[in-house]
């Protein structure tokens, strides 16, 4: 008795001490730089702080980054989804390399996928050359960003999407099929609420994703202040010219924006039934 | 165990960051060099080795030398903000002068030969192999059909010589047309040409590479950029205009880490090594101009110097330049967004 009651309060001091290191761990690994960062931006004042987000050049990059941004996260909704269903519903030859594939975006060095557009699209590059011949080009321009976002943020609708597709039962399409009703109204009223709170998921990491990718831009991009300059690319060039105080407006807009998405994504995770309530 | 476990972490993690001190008694001595990109090559190749051989001769001891090669600005922030160089060898005098306003350097840089200055150079045109769109002068740039590259001048020194060279020969041009600097034509040259900039890249290197890769008909850059380009075989080539700007790049000694790593004598050694006449000549070889006048005299073939050269002091020093043109107000941030409206 007495030694068993002995391992329970070990064990639940070492319970303690696991906890105690995971919250000192995130805490100092991931909010206190957060906090730093804050806590700098605001010690300029609030409204020097909206002078530099509202000053017209972080301003033009902030709408240019929102947009690209939000063009992107609807093609990658699509194309996601699409991506998912077919590689759970179908089978076809290598598919487990394919399947493989489509992490490879992850994996690749961001400055990386820079380059590999540049020598693809680029002047010189094999489409890059056909394309410039037909009077229309990519690298440099805003077609480029939106490639090199496309490429870095694929994975991620693939990725929510496929787990929810695989472990769909197959009985309530299998009840509609039977009732006479066509695979699109299939699809748009049994599969899609289903998997609605998946692809927005997806849809908001890439989104997060967007915003603050810099890498491949920094590549990619002409980086012309009001056409090609991103916001992490004008944030970047702020710091380099010694005006920390510029960069950080633009810092915290990005900053909150991640914060509400996360945000966001718990409230779709913990209600998630409600938005199938919606179809 | 858990405790053990994270105990050793803090220990190896606090033992990393030791700080470094030369040791007298040892027969060798740690001086750490912190220049921007541009002269690595004839550093690491060339000087450095000659100068390890020379003090080696002379005090029996050696130099081990910790290089890091980084943008100007980046560097000069790095120094800043406790990366503890002995040396520092930037391209703007700006990036000194932020050493000398963190306190850093506490002794008059400028009392050295040469004003301490270690090289020199000009901003030039970059073409194409065989000059393809006729450029000569900067006028040529300001032409519609012509795509122009320059880096931004928001993360390179380099970008803001070339801004200053070509905002700088209109005033020249005027002056010579008229008689009098007409800032307005200035502002319009410059305008024309920055509306033909496709690419502005990060660094003065990066934008070679971006040319190289296909972009642009013309490159502003460094003289002594070109010449390395073309040296190691590249296809292009360049003119040096007639009005253009006199580069130069500062180097200093930081009195602040030579004290805390007692080896001052060998931090003022090198930069007196590398303002030596040899060294003046390896640096000419590299594709810089010579800071000394007398040096620079023998190699006047292979750097002519341009009609109408001028330096920053001619735009009234870097302090009114940074205001005039790159300030909130200036020249240029103000052009630019009148451009973005104009399409």
């Amino acid at each position: 008795m007495k030694n068993n009651g002995m391992s329970e309060t070990s064990n639940r001091n070492s319970e303690y001490a696991l906890q105690g290191i995971s919250f000192f761990y995130i805490g100092l690994l991931i909010i206190l730089p957060v906090l730093a960062i804050t806590v700098e931006a605001f010690r300029g004042g609030v409204s020097n702080l909206w002078q530099n987000i509202v000053q017209p050049q972080a301003y033009h990059a902030l709408i240019l980054t929102f947009t690209i941004a939000v063009m992107m996260t609807i093609m990658n909704m699509i194309t996601g989804t699409m991506t998912a269903w077919v590689l759970v519903r179908y089978h076809f030859p290598l598919k487990n390399l394919i399947n493989a594939m489509i992490d490879l975006p992850f994996a690749i060095p961001t400055v990386v996928t820079g380059v590999m557009l540049v020598l693809l699209y680029g002047q010189q590059g094999f489409i890059g050359r056909f394309l410039e011949g037909h009077g229309i080009q990519i690298i440099f321009e805003k077609p480029g960003i939106m490639l090199a976002l496309l490429y870095v943020s694929f994975p991620f609708v693939v990725r929510t999407v496929q787990p929810v597709l695989l472990e769909m039962e197959p009985d309530m399409e299998e009840a509609a099929r039977t009732l006479g009703a066509a695979p699109s109204r299939i699809f748009i009223r049994i599969v899609l609420p289903t998997l609605i709170p998946a692809i927005i998921t997806g849809a908001a990491l890439s989104f997060a994703r967007a915003m603050g990718e810099f890498g491949s831009i920094a590549i990619v991009a002409g980086n012309i202040p009001y056409k090609t300059q991103v916001a992490s690319v004008y944030i970047y060039g702020e710091l380099e010219s010694n005006n920390p105080q510029g960069a950080m407006g633009l810092s915290v807009v990005l900053l909150l924006c991640s914060l509400f998405i996360l945000v966001f994504l718990n409230i779709i995770k913990n209600k998630n039934h409600e938005y199938k309530k919606l179809f | 165990m858990k405790c053990k476990l994270i105990m050793c972490m803090i220990v190896l993690i606090i033992s990393s960051c030791g700080v470094k001190k030369n040791d007298p008694d040892k027969n060798e001595v740690v001086l750490t060099l912190g220049a921007y990109t541009v002269p690595k090559e004839v550093y690491h190749k060339e000087l450095i080795p000659d100068f390890q051989k020379y003090w080696l001769g002379k005090k029996g001891q050696y130099v081990k030398f910790e290089e890091s090669y980084m943008a100007s600005g980046a560097q000069s922030r790095a120094i800043a903000a406790g990366f503890e160089a002995d040396v520092a060898a930037l391209s703007l005098e700006k990036d000194i002068e932020h050493l000398v306003e963190k306190g850093l350097i506490t002794h008059n840089w400028k009392k050295r030969a040469f004003n301490g200055f270690v090289t020199r150079s000009v901003v030039v045109i970059g073409f194409r192999e065989g000059n393809p769109k006729q450029i000569q002068d900067w006028i040529d740039l300001a032409d519609k059909k012509i795509s122009v590259l320059y880096p931004s001048p928001k993360t390179s020194g380099g970008a803001m010589w070339d801004i200053c060279a070509i905002y700088g020969a209109g005033l020249k041009e005027s002056e010579k047309k008229h008689g009098k600097k007409d800032y307005g034509y200035a502002r319009e040259l410059l305008k024309s040409i920055q509306k033909n900039v496709r690419v502005m890249d990060k660094s003065g290197r990066a934008s070679v590479t971006t040319f190289e890769n296909g972009m642009g008909d013309a490159l502003v850059t460094y003289e002594n950029e070109a010449i390395l380009r073309i040296k190691s075989g590249r296809p292009m080539a360049y003119i040096i205009p007639d009005a253009t700007i006199l580069i130069e790049n500062p180097i200093a000694v930081i009195d602040k880490h030579t004290d805390k790593h007692e080896n001052r004598n060998v931090a003022e050694a090198f930069v007196e090594f590398v303002l030596s006449r040899e060294s003046q000549i390896t640096f000419a070889r590299y594709g810089f101009r010579p800071a000394d006048d007398e040096c620079a005299k023998e190699f006047v073939t292979q750097y002519p110097v341009p009609e109408q050269l001028f330096d920053i002091g001619y735009l009234g020093g870097w302090d009114k330049v940074n205001q005039m043109l790159f300030g909130p107000d200036g020249v240029w941030s103000v052009l630019i967004s009148e451009l973005a409206n104009e399409k």
